[in-house]
């Protein structure tokens, strides 16, 4: 039995749309999977490239847009949704189409994969979807690829179109304070190595959130406890979560290290997750939220940090960065569902809503936008006057390429070495 | 340096709270002074967030979950600030007895009898209510030391009948609010250069009516260099100086925690007195292990009576702290012999009897301990020495070896009538062959009270008293 996609009825609309291009277009499937089946909520083509590079012309795909493509799409996909695999609308024969399909597949499953912090779960679905669609007969070919597995074939699965997929989805959320600080190495204190122990300390606080206790509307609910009346349509059905959480325990020697300084990330984020209404259970909705909390951190001090390798400047004692703010926006007609961006607080609302016509091809008005969730960051004066030592304080805002294509672009530039080292090994 | 429980009495649970706290802080100077402001600093932040909203206390194996600092707001919503502590008992599920199947009821009955004992775990709820700012990320980029460990914060008190959850979380609050202080203290103090030690705190039990004692020492730091805090600590309770009360081998071990290493310890508890007229009960002081027959998988029922008798002893001074040494195998304990001169080499590895004059030399030999020997030339003799028997039970306090014609034992105690001049003996019989079952130890009589006949009316005895040294 292969798998089962339930897809959002607005996706055949906007696959039918790119029937109409010249030439082979390709883009992402968003949704949830589950255990038993999976919802397709949107889809996504890959943004046009202003300049094609040599490896890209002619016929051939441009895997390392598409790469970085998804890359970028599931840094702005809360809790519950991510990247479930890619589509292609080409006039070619199915068969021929799946070499480059699976190719593909692996390429954005390795890059997005290699961004997470988190340590997968036993239950997690490792299969990724290919389809196929092809321009003139309209005709959908479905397959799925095991992409734990270097060796898989393509499996056959179930594409059904239905409506309201996602009208009557579950919506879990927190505000959960960060407060991280983590040793630099000695004579290693550029923005690599910050990224690196960051990342580090990033993976002690998920396994800590992994770890921690997480309540329900206030109440400790068991593993398999369904949240119930996901059935109803058109009910808003929302939950806060408490999370609960308590370090691990360290019977260290070297309680004190040689350290080069420190960076720390402190305030306070909001954590969201979407769950299918299929008697969604208590486990996932946890599961799902904790991801969400270190996805969140984890990306907004990547672009951060992304930011500051194509802008750095002088290097105080210390400094101190504004992380952007979470922004999210409505999915139409797909209930409760929101995608998300981050937002610099000298960002206007038309960089978010340019940013999400080009990742994820959607047409937004700023008044749709919600940025009430996180209010801007705030350089406290108070916790810098407590440092004695401290000579240079500045709160500034890196300098960006406001142009995402631009941004894009080099952040390509800078991953097209390690993503052609996946293709070899995906051949 | 201590936190005495003033509450204390036989009845009353006792919450205790665990929890690693993150101890992290960025040193910016090698200037002792310095150092010490950071790291004031840092427990000063630890400090704040015990008293904060966020701090949350979760009973183990249980759904309850308690905020101290909200009011002493709860979840389920059955428990309120008003809930008697011993009713937090019925939310506690015991999984692993559940797992382990069959067990005779009597057991289950014994089993939540012991479990006054109520574990908590110290968390910090991380969510706030929002919207709140978006965090910061800052960079200092300074040469310095970096400190980062987590303190095992461990704390108890023994709530009396009747006490509420509002009244008993509140001491429990203060408890761990102190015991920081005294973490603070103890890091500083023994603070080399840029060593740090993180500070340990440990649970004593003191006698009646002083109870449980929380003190904090210097983890990695030997009892050998801790005599000055433990001096301290013996004026300031006013204990005795000749007994030690605070090395970490006294540690009390909760009813709840088994011991690792599946030697039962004192099964005399569960008997009850022998009641003779004018009499009293003279009893072994402290914890030992009971060592017999076939254990360690080591056969040697018939001729290893002595030996295990010997074992109990070495248990004893071991778990009172007066000798760091693990007790000793038979093999030890024939080599020891050798090394004296007591024994050819061929005896090691053999399986030959020994007897108390053995016993006294290998306690010496391996211990250190000295012992008096004690010789009566029938068992008849025996039931008059009950002065003598009665005065080791009250200065020394140890287990005592008997041997001589025939098998050995151990006696842990003696119930004596000064005026009647009756006596009855609690005898602990290395003999037993059986699993480590407490109940059937003291059904069978394998530790329990013997008349004088026990003993053979014709038959010589040598009893080996080993005496304790006056050291804290």
């Amino acid at each position: 039995m292969g798998r089962s996609y339930i897809v959002e009825e607005a996706v055949e609309g906007y696959l039918t749309k790119q029937c109409e291009q010249v030439g082979p277009v390709t883009g992402l499937l968003i949704g949830q999977s589950s255990t038993q089946r999976e919802f397709v909520v949107t889809a996504t083509r890959t943004p046009q490239r202003e300049k094609k590079s040599a490896a890209a012309a002619g016929n051939s795909l441009d895997k390392e847009w598409v790469t970085e493509h998804a890359r970028q799409v599931s840094r702005m996909l809360p809790g519950g949704l991510s990247v479930l695999g890619v589509f292609i609308v080409a006039d070619t024969e199915a068969k021929d189409t799946v070499t480059t399909l699976r190719q593909l597949v692996f390429a954005v499953e390795n890059l997005i994969s290699s961004e997470r912090l988190w340590n997968p779960a036993d239950d997690d679905v490792t299969d990724s979807v290919a389809l196929h669609v092809n321009p003139k007969t309209r005709k959908t070919f479905c397959r799925t690829f095991d992409v734990k597995d270097s060796k898989s074939v393509a499996k056959p699965a179930d594409w059904k179109y239905q409506s309201g997929v996602c009208s009557s989805w579950i919506t879990v959320s927190c505000c959960l304070s960060v407060d991280l600080l983590v040793p630099l190495p000695d004579n290693r204190t550029d923005t690599e190595d910050m990224d690196t122990c960051l990342k580090e300390g990033l993976k002690v606080w998920a396994h800590q959130l992994e770890g921690g206790v997480c309540l329900i509307d206030g109440k400790k609910l068991a593993d398999d406890t369904e949240l119930s009346g996901g059935q109803k349509r058109n009910v808003r059905q929302t939950y806060t979560a408490q999370l609960l959480i308590t370090p691990e325990e360290r019977r260290s020697t070297d309680v004190v290290q040689r350290c080069g300084g420190s960076v720390s990330v402190r305030g306070a984020i909001h954590s969201r997750a979407y769950l299918h209404s299929n008697k969604p259970k208590a486990k996932l909705a946890e599961k799902l939220l904790k991801r969400d909390a270190v996805s969140t951190v984890a990306t907004r001090a990547q672009i951060l940090l992304e930011e500051l390798l194509t802008s750095q400047k002088d290097k105080h004692q210390r400094e101190q960065f504004c992380l952007p703010r979470r922004v999210f926006c409505p999915v139409k007609g797909s209930g409760p569902v929101c995608v998300c961006d981050y937002r610099f607080s000298d960002e206007g609302l038309s960089e978010v809503t340019d940013r999400l016509k080009e990742m994820l091809d959607m047409d937004v008005a700023e008044k749709d936008l919600d940025t009430r969730q996180e209010t801007p960051a705030e350089v406290l004066e108070a916790d810098a006057a407590a440092e004695p030592t401290v000579e240079t304080i500045e709160a500034l805002e890196p300098k960006r390429n406001n142009y995402i294509g631009v941004a894009m672009a080099t952040a390509v530039t800078l991953l097209a070495t390690a993503v052609s080292m996946l293709y070899l090994n995906d051949v | 340096m201590v936190v005495a429980d003033s509450h204390s009495s036989d009845t009353g649970t006792i919450l205790r709270v665990r929890g690693p706290l993150e101890f992290k802080c960025h040193l910016d100077s090698t200037d002792a002074r310095l150092m010490h402001k950071v790291i004031s600093r840092t427990f000063e932040m630890l400090q704040s967030q015990v008293k904060s909203e966020s701090c949350v206390l979760i009973v183990c194996d249980s759904p309850v979950i308690v905020w101290p600092n909200r009011g002493v707001c709860a979840t389920p919503e059955e428990i309120t600030p008003n809930t008697l502590c011993e009713d937090i008992h019925q939310w506690i599920q015991l999984d692993k007895q559940e797992a382990a199947g069959k067990r005779s009821a009597k057991k289950k009955s014994k089993k939540s009898s012991a479990a006054s004992i109520i574990n908590l775990r110290l968390l910090m709820e991380a969510t706030k209510t929002g919207p709140l700012s978006a965090p910061i990320l800052s960079r200092t980029v300074q040469k310095s030391h970096f400190l980062s460990t987590t303190l095992p914060v461990d704390c108890v008190v023994r709530t009396t009948v009747n006490e509420t959850i509002k009244d008993a979380f509140e001491r429990l609050l203060e408890a761990l609010t102190h015991q920081l202080c005294e973490m603070e203290k103890v890091t500083l103090q023994h603070m080399k250069g840029t060593t740090l030690l993180v500070p340990e705190p440990l649970h004593f039990l003191l006698p009646e009516p002083k109870g449980l004692v929380t003190v904090v020492y210097p983890a990695g730091v030997p009892d050998s260099q801790l005599e000055t805090q433990r001096k301290e600590l013996h004026q300031q309770l006013q204990l005795p100086d000749d007994w030690p009360y605070f090395r970490r081998a006294n540690a009390y071990h909760f009813p709840n925690e088994p011991y690792k290493d599946g030697y039962l310890r004192n099964p005399h508890l569960v008997l009850t007195h022998p009641t003779l007229d004018n009499g009293k009960v003279y009893l072994v002081q402290g914890i030992y292990s009971y060592h017999h027959y076939m254990q360690d998988h080591m056969d040697d029922n018939g001729w290893g009576c002595a030996y295990r008798s010997l074992q109990t002893i070495c248990s004893w001074f071991q778990q009172q702290g007066y000798v760091e040494r693990a007790v000793p195998t038979h093999k030890e304990i024939q080599q020891a012999l050798a090394d004296v001169g007591d024994k050819p080499g061929s005896f090691v590895g053999s399986r030959q009897w020994i007897g108390s004059i053995e016993v006294q030399a290998v306690l010496n030999q391996l211990l250190g301990v000295t012992s008096k020997i004690m010789f009566v030339s029938q068992g008849s003799e025996l039931a008059s020495k009950g002065r003598e028997l009665t005065n080791h039970f009250l200065t020394e306090g140890t287990p005592i070896m008997i041997g001589g014609g025939v098998l050995a034992h151990t006696i842990l105690g003696v119930a004596w009538s000064e005026t009647s001049g009756q006596i009855r003996y609690l005898i602990l019989d290395p003999h037993y062959t059986g699993a480590e079952d407490s109940q059937v130890i003291a059904d069978k009589g394998w530790c329990g009270w013997k008349g004088a006949d026990f003993w053979d009316q014709t038959a010589y005895y040598n009893l080996c008293l080993p005496q304790r040294s006056k050291i804290i």
